[in-house]
Order: C-alpha cells, then structure tokens, then sequence
C-alpha cells in the first residue's frame, strides 16, 4: 500500500488540521521515490507556521518551493505568487498546493479556476479529529460543503490526520481513523492515507489500517523546541 | 472532558464562553483574529452575541456599556488595537466596571509587525490612558494557562470592579498545544445590583444607579482614586502569582522571563543543567501585581551572582526587576523585538558571558 499522487494535489482542511504538515510531509515522501515535486504556499490567511518556515530543508531535498517574494514573507496581505500560475500551467510529476484553512483560505483558488480549468486536480481535505468543529462526522461534512463552494473544486480524498502534538498515542490515531472512515463512507470518497509521526504506531496498528500510513516528521517546530531536535 | 488540540486564540473564545461570557465585541488585527473566528461560530451556540465595531475606539466603548450594565464581556484585540481602547480602559477603570481585555501582542512602536512581542509591558502594566489606574495584568506562557487565566479573568474583573487584561504574544495566540478545560465557572452571587445600570424594573429596585468617571468635586474625585488605589494594594496582597524553576539548586544566575519567552529560558536552565551549570527563572504570572518579594528573595539567594531580566521587547520589565532587586545584585538585560525569538542556544550563551 503506497501513496499514488501525480499531477496537481490541492491540500486543504479546516484551521490548524494540519494542511501545512502533511502537504509537506506528503512532498518529502514522494521526493524520496524519485519525482520531480514541487510545493506552493497558497496559504494567505494565517501568516504564522506556514510552508515558507520549511523552505530550507525542502529546498535541501531538491523539492521547488514557491513563495511570496521575500519582502512579503511577514506580511499579513492576500499575495499571490505569480509563479504558482506557471507552476499549474506546467506542472511537475507532482505539485502540491497547501491552501489556507476553511472555506476562506481556499477562496484563492477560485483567482486561478482559469489556469485550473481541463487539468485533472485532485483535492484532499485534512481532518484532524482532535480540532474544533471537526470531532464528528457532521462537522466534517460541513467543512467539506464550504471548502468545495470557495474552491469551486470537488474534495476527492481524506486524510486524517489525528493529532494531539506531542501527546499522540496510537489510540488517538486510531479514533482519528475510525471518525474520517466513517466520513468517507459517508461521502463515498476514499480515505487517501493516515499520517502518524514514527514509532507511535505497532506493526498490528499498521495491518489494521485499510490505506497507507505517511509518517510525518514535523518541520514546524516551537522556538523552544526547535534546536533541541536533531 | 477529553484533551483537543487548540490554538491560543481559539482557547482563549472557549475559556470565555466556559466563564459565561455572552458578549465578545472586537475588531480583526494579526495575530489575534482567530479568536473572532471561532467565537462568531460558537457565541450564538450559546445564545451569546458576536458584534464587530467600526473600529477599536468604538469596541472600547461597546465593552463600556456591557460592562457598566453588569455583563460579562471581552473584546481581544493586538498592540496597535489596545492603543485605540486605551481611553475607554481608562474610563472603565474609573467608573469600576469588570470588563476583561487580551492583548495578543505584535511587534511595535506603530505598525511594526505581525510577529511576537512583549513589547507593550509598559503599556499593560504602567498605563495606556490616561490617569491614575491599574489594569490587574495575567500573562500565559502557553494555551492551557491561556485557558485557566482566561477563566479567572472574569472572577477577578468581578472581585475588583475592574479592567482585567490577559498578555499574551503573537505566539501564545497563534500555537497549538493539547488543552484541557477546567469546569464551566459558576456564576457567583455578585452586587451588581448596587451599581450595574442594568435597569430598574429588571432590579426590581427604585434606587438609580449611575456608571459614571466624571468627577468634578475635587473631594469626590479625590474619594475615587484612594478607592482605586485601595484595590491595587489589596491586588498586591491578594492576586500575586508567579512560578519559580529550577529555585531549588544553588543557582549562580537569576533569570526574569514571561510568557513565550519563558518557554526558552526553560530550555536553557535544563540544558544548562547537563553541563552542570545552576541557573533559576522567576516567571511573574501577574505582571501587576509584580511579584516584588519574590524577586527580591530569590535575587538575594547567597548562590545568586547576578540577575538577568530575558524579554521579546528592548527592556521593560527590567525595569520592575531592577526596583524590586534594590540594587542587592546587578541586573543585566538581555532583549530582542523584531519578531524572531531568540533561540535555546542564544540564551545560553549570554547566561555564560554572566558566569
């Protein structure tokens, strides 16, 4: 069971779900199988721990990494990078797009519907079961409707992405699968993949699960934490 | 209740609306909006009302009337927006009414910028408007303390008939950290009937009650301030909070650290530690009340060379450091305000050049 992405990947969710963290994490792994991938920062609504703090070692990976110019990095206004324009029109094999969050961090995505326009996308919306708005199944719907009215996309996949931060434990993950299973079903779109950060899950959790495990290595990282890592 | 995962700024709505809080007026500013976001999705949940002013100057006064009629209510708002609200803080301090305030703060003086900061502490803690008043000021180093200091906001804004105010920085609004929620506060007999323009016919009273901050009879005015000034030295006796780490050990070096700038003082004491280095942190949770005493009993420890106050701003609160040590030990400083936090490491070494 591995990931299969190609083409123009759209990640959105609600606030804080995870978008950034699995968009990344999603372009390292298909990094390291050998494709040309690259990852845009449409996030112009929340200017705190976006793609843009994970330049470098993305950049490092040979992952292209398009952001606002660097006199914009620290601004809190909607700008676009031209760039992401040319990356839709001529896509690698893989280009990630991690929207903002809710139905208004995707509302950008209505300003490139012309580019957009006859390219098969495929849009996955990130579900965190520990977030506000988004602990049953009902909620996650309702995210998914006014995701999909502002992005004038569809939602093709799920990811769940249950977290607690540093106090995730492998039942966290599970009842995070279990409620975006049942979204799916719901929904009747897959259940693309989990992610989980390394050890946390066994090798029975792993045969339980009945889509692939992307295991999240987190890049964006507390002042207080962040050289502590190594 | 089970543990969610949440930002500060979406904690900070919740704590709210668990005290009773049913009346959030505010204005977008980075990087507090989420607050705004999450409450204008809860609030009417709760039979609760939501209302954006035109600006901060206005929300200021919308925070007035609740407040003067006796409702619970909070505005949040960033550095630039508190500015605006500062005189109606004013007016709301001397008129006595219990109103709660947070500032998430942003980079300054001006617009400065959208990233952490503490540099409004002499705003918070000296003044903002104009006059002779206090704000009881609590300050968070993380979302769970966002939470429990929201909560007690409202329980003190009522104890003292007072603007209470929650400082917390870009950073504490904008992470997310696993958040437990404390019972819903209950709603305590109070004597707001004995002052609240809540109505006469809803008090079922004759008397008028009148929420007012003119004074104009020199004694009255005069009256006014000693009772203001009666609460700020009960405050002092009553509300001080603070927490002392790694005080215990025979520490060479005192650090003075709040909110998200502690969270790295923290780092470094325990990576000091490794090398077998002493160093101890005093952390107000109160910045007023400040933790006089306590600073000056753990700055006189006989281990204790010298004390350092570590700030996100270019010196402020070392100057309350410097009051409270009483010239019984030389007080460095050590500062940065951009918006980036200095590191674990950046820490360590300026504890070193102290050594």
């Amino acid at each position: 069971m591995g990931l299969d992405f190609t083409g123009i990947v759209v990640v959105a969710g609600n606030y804080g779900s995870g978008k950034t963290e699995t968009a990344i994490n999603l372009a390292v792994a298909c990094r390291r199988t050998g494709m040309d991938v690259n990852i845009a920062d449409l996030d112009l609504v929340n200017p705190y721990f976006r793609t843009r703090e994970a330049r470098i070692p993305l950049e490092a990976l040979g992952i292209q990494v398009i952001l606002p110019d660097t006199q914009y990095m620290f601004a809190d206004l909607p700008i676009l990078a031209p760039a992401v324009a040319d990356i839709i029109r001529q896509p690698s094999d893989l280009t990630i797009l991690d929207a903002g969050g809710d139905d208004v961090g995707v509302t950008v995505l209505g300003a490139l519907a012309s580019v957009l326009q006859d390219k098969p996308v495929r849009m996955l919306q990130v579900i965190n079961a520990f977030r506000p708005f988004t602990g049953d199944v009902a909620g996650c719907i309702k995210i998914k409707q006014e995701i999909e009215a502002s992005a004038k996309l569809t939602v093709t996949g799920l990811v769940s992405n249950a977290n607690l931060m540093d106090e995730t434990t492998g039942s966290h993950i599970h009842q995070g699968y279990e409620l975006v299973k049942s979204v799916a079903d719901h929904a009747q779109i897959p259940l693309e993949f989990i992610t989980a950060v390394p050890g946390i899950l066994t090798e029975r959790d792993l045969a339980h699960f009945s889509c692939p495990v992307l295991p999240i290595d987190r890049k964006l990282l507390f002042p207080w934490k962040r050289t502590l890592k190594t | 209740m089970a543990k969610v995962l949440m930002k500060g700024n979406e904690a900070i709505g919740e704590a709210a609306i668990r005290a009773g809080c049913k009346n959030y007026f505010a204005y977008p500013i980075t990087p507090q909006s989420e607050v705004a976001e999450y409450l204008v999705k809860r609030l009417p949940e709760e039979g609760g009302v939501f209302l954006q002013g035109e600006s901060e100057v206005a929300v200021g006064y919308m925070i007035f009337g609740a407040a003067g009629a006796g409702e619970r209510v909070m505005t949040t708002s960033s550095s630039p927006g508190i500015s605006l609200m500062s005189e109606a803080i004013s007016y709301i301090a001397a008129a006595q009414c219990p109103a709660v305030f947070v500032n998430i703060v942003r980079g300054g003086p001006g617009l400065g910028g959208i990233l952490p900061s503490q540099g409004d502490y002499f705003q918070a803690t000296k003044g903002g408007g104009h006059g002779d008043y206090h704000l009881l000021v609590l300050a968070p180093d993380g979302v769970q303390e966002a939470v429990e200091m929201t909560m007690q906001a409202f329980t003190l804004a009522e104890k003292y008939r007072g603007p209470v105010m929650i400082m917390g920085d870009g950073l504490i609004g904008q992470m997310m950290e696993p958040v437990e929620f404390p019972d819903d506060l209950k709603t305590e007999p109070t004597n707001k009937d004995d002052w609240a323009t809540s109505g006469m016919d809803f008090r079922k009273s004759k008397k008028r009650n009148l929420v007012k901050s003119l004074f104009l009879d020199p004694t009255a005015l005069n009256d006014n301030n000693l009772a203001l000034k009666a609460k700020y030295e009960q405050m002092k006796k009553e509300e001080v909070q603070f927490e002392l780490y790694n005080g215990d050990t025979d520490y060479q070096i005192l650090i003075t650290s709040y909110g998200t700038m502690s969270r790295v003082c923290r780092t470094a004491i325990d990576m000091l530690k490794e090398d077998g280095i002493e160093v101890a942190m005093l952390r107000p949770k109160t910045l007023f009340p400040f933790p006089e005493k306590a600073v000056f009993e753990a700055a006189c420890k006989d281990s204790c060379k010298a004390v350092i106050s570590i700030e996100m701003s270019m010196g402020q609160m070392v100057e309350d450091v410097e009051r409270c040590v009483k010239g019984r030990r030389p007080v460095e400083f050590y500062g940065e305000c951009g918006g980036d936090i200095p590191s674990p490491e950046k820490i360590i070494d300026i504890i070193k050049e102290l050594l």
